[in-house]
């Protein structure tokens, strides 16, 4: 078993403390995935995992075995970095057979666990071209076989698909999530893209300022933000924040005044929260639309639409100043300077108190991955 | 002239902008390179006359008794000064380099500063110095050997044919170790982290990370040192010149091309200087040169591919 525990992880460079105590549990076989703003401390934690850098207290076990200050080649982890890091004047069977090498396999052996991770990971017609000769998802592929010929308990990928253009990107990510399921390897994976984090991620770490924010499934993350932080970065374009002002409370909703005079409620678990509290509602640009007949609608003026094709987004500014964003459809004839009503529902809204933390959700939606909902049919239909 | 060419004009500027700099080229370095090869095959009478020689000047230099020991002597210690170089000099600085280049040095800076400083300084001073280091009248050495214990080890080495060309060497190794230093120390800086962190995690230990992956790659920088080194040292002559003068003595021990063409050209104490025999040795230290850097550029350069890195 291959379960990696992280127990009060410190980091300073110097006087500059960068991780600032990072519990983590991680499961075998679980994706993890760390995401946050650059500088938050998710590469270095990345790097303390591999036994790059060492840690400046607390502890980390791989296995159930303590790895402080063990090399990073004993720790049966590998690493795929975000430039590759191909050795450029190998072939790409030097390349990956390494690590192999220097660590005194033989010959044979080498051979064939090289071949089969190319076969795996198409490449075994690559095997005696140089680095260079390649494309960008080629060495991206040769620097995940360098990682899978090791055996490793653990795999970490810092930002590996940073380099590629946008095609290639869905496809490899696509290619990971399988390679996942294949290997059941448990995987450690840095990004800063939340489409990668939300789709390839069983569970998502986010990170702030060296401090894991919130932990959970994508849909956890998604439905049941914890902080102003994860609600403002998880989703995309992000969560649109209105201050409010509470001004009614009952069992399961607050009515809220917000700072441009709407009055709406909002389903959350109401207990602490006393009447004329300052609260920040958030509200889901996917959440609001342009129909005037909702439960609850704003009066904003468009300042800029952009056209994707799908949808379109209208960048709103509400009478208070307020600025907003709204996805609809891709259909929609709204030119800017316009006043539009913007209609939602309150159950898809959030509260977030003075001090930035959520107030639970009583009715969100689902928070299932597709693999739980599987199981839960099938009981159904037994 | 055609329809195309009459309609547009005269590149002016082409000829604006590479012009001093060819001219400064031709004057001082093509012109000067290629009289002297022709030179080379004239004979000056006593009146100063020159008249075409063919061949005879080379036969001389090469086969003529009087001419031929001094040339071949010059050649050999020249090889040897070079050998000394490429054995001393490029390996410590190789060995600088990466000491320079590890992360956990202190102070790396003034090192690299101190180790360059010598480079920097005139060769007349380096070898004045040195000279008066090593003497055994006034210099310093006996005295701090015998601090050591040394004493016994102590010896006039510049003043020996046996050790004189090998002390001049270590002299010149010395001066100019910052310079492969420099050279591959930034080709070390130019090899990004991310391969080192790669090694790590691939289990390589710090002798296998230089051996396979740092080597290889800096292999292309060597290469150009080497033929550095080559191009100075069959130019060498100042280093001679100041510690043991035009007759590199004891007794020619200390002989290179540069000095023996110093003596054939302009001539020293009994012998007389000669533009076209001076001109014959030139160009030969201009064929060894182009030879050995032909040889190099075929057998060497060839195989190294430059890594993008």
């Amino acid at each position: 078993m291959a379960d990696l525990k992280l127990t009060d992880v410190k980091k300073s460079f110097g006087n500059v403390a960068v991780l600032h105590g990072i519990d983590l549990d991680i499961k075998h076989g679980e994706f993890v995935v760390l995401v946050g703003a650059s500088g938050c401390g998710k590469s270095t934690l990345l790097r303390l995992i591999a036994g790059l850098d060492e840690i400046t207290s607390g502890s980390m076990e791989i296995g159930g075995e303590e790895v402080n200050g063990i090399a990073p080649a004993k720790r049966g982890i590998a690493m795929v970095f975000q430039s590759y890091a191909l050795y450029p004047h190998m072939s790409v069977f030097k390349n990956m057979a390494f690590g192999l090498k220097v660590t005194g396999s033989d010959k044979a052996s080498i051979q064939k666990k090289v071949e089969q991770a190319a076969k795996t990971l198409g490449i075994d017609h690559l095997l005696k071209r140089l680095p260079r000769e390649l494309s960008g998802g080629q060495r991206q592929r040769v620097a995940i076989g360098r990682a899978i010929v090791r055996d490793p308990k653990v795999f970490l990928f810092d930002e590996p698909l940073s380099n590629l253009d946008a095609a290639l990107r869905v496809q490899t990510r696509v290619e990971i999530g399988k390679l996942h399921k294949e290997l059941g390897a448990t995987i450690v994976y840095v990004t800063h893209d939340q489409v990668e984090a939300m789709t390839l991620g069983d569970k998502i770490v986010v990170m702030n300022a060296g401090r894991i924010e919130q932990c959970g499934t994508p849909l956890q993350l998604y439905q049941h933000p914890q902080t102003l932080f994860v609600a403002g970065f998880i989703g995309s374009p992000k969560m649109n924040f209105i201050e409010g002002i509470v001004k009614h409370i009952s069992e399961d909703c607050l009515v809220l005044t917000l700072s441009d005079g709407t009055i709406t409620k909002a389903y959350v678990d109401s207990s602490g929260c006393n009447l004329d509290d300052v609260v920040t509602f958030g509200i889901r640009p996917e959440h609001l639309t342009e129909d005037s007949s909702a439960d609850v609608s704003l009066l904003a003026t468009v300042t800029l639409v952009e056209q994707l094709g799908e949808a379109s987004y209208l960048y709103l500014t509400l009478a208070d100043g307020t600025e907003m964003v709204m996805r609809t459809s891709g259909e929609s004839t709204t030119i800017i300077g316009e006043q539009v009503e913007v209609g939602f529902n309150p159950e898809s809204g959030h509260v977030f108190d003075a001090d930035g933390g959520a107030l639970t959700r009583l009715r969100a939606g689902n928070t299932k991955s597709v693999a739980e909902l599987a199981q839960i049919k099938a009981q159904l239909s037994n | 002239m055609t329809k195309t060419s009459a309609g547009k004009p005269f590149p002016w500027h082409i000829l604006f902008f590479l012009g001093p700099g060819l001219l400064i080229y031709f004057s001082v370095s093509v012109y000067p390179l290629l009289d002297t090869l022709r030179l080379s095959f004239f004979h000056e009478s006593s009146d100063g006359s020159l008249a075409f020689a063919g061949l005879a000047n080379f036969t001389k230099l090469l086969f003529d008794v009087v001419w031929s020991e001094p040339f071949w002597n010059a050649t050999w210690n020249n090889l040897v000064f070079f050998f000394i170089h490429m054995l001393v000099q490029n390996p410590i600085g190789l060995l600088l380099a990466v000491l320079l280049s590890s992360p956990k040095l202190r102070l790396s800076g003034t090192y690299r500063t101190l180790i360059f400083m010598p480079t920097m300084l005139s060769v007349v001073i380096i070898g004045f110095v040195w000279q008066l280091l090593l003497s055994p009248l006034w210099g310093i050495t006996e005295n701090f050997m015998w601090n050591l214990g040394l004493e016994d080890y102590f010896d006039a080495w510049l003043g020996k044919e046996s050790s004189a060309l090998v002390t001049l060497a270590f002299i010149s190794v010395w001066q100019f170790v910052g310079i492969p230093m420099m050279l591959i120390y930034a080709a070390l800086l130019s090899i990004p982290d991310e391969l080192s962190d790669a090694s790590v995690v691939d289990g390589a230990n710090p002798w296998q990370a230089f051996f396979y992956i740092k080597l290889p790659l800096i292999l292309p920088t060597i290469g150009m040192v080497s033929i550095l080194t080559f191009v100075a040292n069959f130019n060498a002559f100042e280093l001679v010149y100041t510690i043991k003068g035009a007759l590199a003595g004891p007794n020619y021990s200390t002989d290179i091309m540069g000095t023996l063409f110093y003596r054939t050209f302009f001539g020293f104490q009994l012998q007389e200087g000669s533009l076209t025999m001076g001109a014959a040795v030139a160009t030969l230290m201009f064929l060894v040169i182009l030879l050995g850097v032909a040889l190099y550029l075929f057998f060497f350069q060839r195989r190294i591919k430059r890594f993008q890195l």
